[in-house]
């Protein structure tokens, strides 16, 4: 997909790719953007035009990563977003996958394999939400006060892909794996819901760990 | 879409035909392919899965006919000039026909081995994949199947590639979900 510029209309970008909505909602853009550009939105909300791009075409585009403009922003730029992004997971995207889960096991009959899957959620929940405290109380908090030149201990960061890995196996569990009796369009929900958080973390794991993970680097060994 | 399993070597001199060459390659066959700049040698190429095709000039062609001519039936060759060879492209034709001449080429390499085909896992993968469920690891795998480490990496490639699941507890629930295992192995696993 085409690169989206300063002057293109929000109101295309959300026609063309929808799944940029739980993105920019981060930044406190809501729906009902008229036509305004990204410029326009940005000075109504007080936002950096070039940092909404950096993050609109990255999510946007799998193939694409603007690594010298990301790494030209300062870290707590970069972690502000992140927050933004662990609080979606935390407040709505892990709770619309629960949701939809209880809805389609509590409407499948007496399906063993569902229940499973739950559990397997469960689990990869639990490392993920794991790996957002640390990132919340000890990396990024680290990160802030080193940025600021206070000295701080150096703190271990979780690169793995553990979280992905098992997203994409639960994903393929239900699309290859699933037998019995289910309610194919609660299961449609369950199935979206996940790919569309798959797709938010490995966009945000680039960033986490392509971006902020240097910086920190950087800022820890000085010279 | 699943991506295609073939690799794609492109070495040919100009940038505009390689970006044009991985655009096609991306976007019509799921292919991410790989740049080369510097010549060839049957020493640092290896690719033994077969399942690879290179694209190259018929200028660089002929200047690395030692490297060349064993992988003819893998290698692409632009050319200025039409030609009945499958294997060479005529640079001035349209998109839509190096489209059709990418794709034939493509099928005649993508031709699954009897062991992509099966998707079934054998009894020797089911063995190792109720002792990954158990929480066991690969060199203790190795020890209590008998055989050698790489074997039992072999097997658990084999598996991935053939369930999509990667992770240990991942193949553990798969494994409850089919009667490989109890709910209690997996249990004192997770313990």
């Amino acid at each position: 997909m085409a690169l989206i510029q300063v002057h293109s209309k929000m109101s295309d970008v959300i026609t063309s790719t929808p799944d940029i909505i739980p993105v920019i909602n981060r930044f406190g853009i809501l729906l009902g953007t008229g036509d305004k550009t990204i410029t326009e939105i940005c000075a109504s909300h007080n936002l950096d035009p070039e940092f909404l791009l950096c993050i609109i075409n990255t999510y946007i585009n799998e193939e694409y990563f603007p690594e010298r403009a990301l790494k030209s922003f300062c870290a707590s730029t970069i972690i502000s977003y992140l927050e933004k992004t662990y609080k979606s997971y935390q407040l709505f995207q892990l709770p619309n996958i629960e949701r939809h889960f209880e809805f389609l096991i509590g409407r499948s009959g007496n399906n063993n394999n569902l229940g499973l899957m739950k559990r397997f959620f469960d689990e990869l929940k639990t490392e993920l939400m794991s790996r957002i405290h640390n990132d919340i109380t000890t990396w990024f908090p680290c990160v802030r006060n080193m940025e600021s030149g206070l000295s701080q201990e150096n703190v271990d960061v979780d690169c793995s892909t553990n979280i992905i890995d098992k997203l994409n196996d639960l994903k393929h569990m239900f699309i290859l794996h699933l037998s019995g009796e289910y309610e194919p369009n609660l299961c449609y929900g369950v199935i979206a819901a996940i790919i569309s958080l798959e797709k938010d973390i490995r966009q945000n794991d680039r960033i986490r760990n392509r971006i902020l993970l240097p910086l920190y680097k950087s800022l820890a060994q000085p010279n | 879409m699943r991506k295609n399993d073939i690799n794609a070597y492109i070495f040919v001199p100009d940038s505009i035909t390689t970006i044009g060459l991985k655009y096609l390659l991306r976007e019509y066959f799921e292919i991410d392919a790989i740049t080369i700049n510097q010549p060839l040698d049957n020493d640092s190429f290896c690719d033994s899965s077969q399942m690879y095709l290179i694209i190259t000039t018929s200028q660089l062609f002929a200047s690395n006919l030692d490297f060349f001519i064993p992988r003819r039936s893998r290698t692409i060759i632009l050319s200025e000039e039409n030609s009945d060879d499958t294997f060479i492209i005529n640079i001035h034709c349209d998109e839509s026909t190096i489209i059709d001449k990418i794709e034939r080429i493509i099928a005649s390499i993508n031709i699954p081995t009897e062991s992509m085909r099966q998707s079934s896992l054998t009894q020797r993968e089911i063995d190792v994949l109720r002792l990954i469920a158990k929480g066991y690891i690969n060199k203790e795998i190795a020890e209590k199947l008998n055989i050698s480490f790489n074997t039992v990496l072999s097997h658990r490639k084999n598996i991935t590639t053939k369930l999509g699941i990667k992770s240990a507890s991942g193949l553990g629930f798969y494994a409850i979900m089919n009667g490989y295992i109890s709910e209690s192995d997996l249990t004192n696993s997770l313990a």
